[in-house]
């Protein structure tokens, strides 16, 4: 049985437009029963930000978004990630979610930047 | 050129992000082994220090600026972004960085507002 794990950090103002849950289920599909393999975690990756992508775009078109992920084999290793954002702190808004199983780690992190002023 | 000159004062021009960007890693963490307890304030650091250069270029954006530093341990790591926005005047940059102990990625995308 595979360790899911997720956190995030929303805010408010994207809270109706992004839905960790879906980001974690799209995140499940793709490689929740694979194991790391450098051969293939390019394309893993990108099917992740753009299934994500689709995703968001699919529940609203007033935001133009970012989706980034990032996908490291599990070996010890440190992994720190970090983000700040110049933006307009009532429209805008990000959320990040983490995902692990016995081998990797994935992050993908979610901007989304109100279209309407 | 006059229109030239007026699309430079407002695009998002990737070398121009990108040395900024350099400078930011170099100034941060440039000289420096991998250490867990400092990581934390190092990353942070990056992304504030680029903002604060790129908001100074005076531009009609938006900035969103990533960062990750991974100890090199033989580990594999990939990172992938992709972008619902306006492909006439929204634009990304990404700088790869590294040392003997380390890694250090970081992207900057621009949104026109």
């Amino acid at each position: 049985m595979e360790e899911i794990s997720g956190e995030e950090v929303l805010n408010i103002s994207v809270c109706v437009v992004v839905s960790n849950l879906s980001i974690l289920q799209c995140i499940q599909s793709i490689i929740g029963e694979e194991s790391y393999r450098q051969d293939t975690v390019n394309q893993w990756t990108a099917k992740i930000v753009e299934q994500a992508l689709t995703l968001l775009v699919k529940q609203t078109k007033s935001y133009k978004y970012i989706v980034s992920c990032a996908v490291m084999q599990k070996s010890g290793a440190g992994l720190h990630t970090a983000n700040s954002c110049y933006w307009d702190t009532v429209t805008d808004g990000s959320c990040t979610v983490k995902w692990e199983n016995r081998t990797m780690y994935c992050v993908v992190s979610v901007f989304a930047v109100s279209l309407t002023p | 050129h006059p229109f030239v000159f007026l699309s430079c004062q407002t695009a998002f021009v990737v070398d121009e992000v990108s040395t900024i960007i350099k400078e930011s890693v170099e100034g941060a963490i440039g000289g420096n082994a991998y250490q867990h307890s400092r990581v934390n304030q190092w990353t942070t650091n990056v992304v504030e220090q680029s903002l604060s250069q790129l908001s100074k270029l005076g531009k009609p954006f938006k900035y969103i600026v990533t960062c990750v530093i991974m100890q090199k341990n033989g580990a594999g790591l990939q990172t992938a972004s992709s972008c619902f926005w306006d492909n006439t005047t929204d634009g990304s940059c990404t700088v790869r960085w590294e040392n003997k102990s380390m890694y250090c990625i970081v992207s900057v995308f621009g949104l026109a507002i």
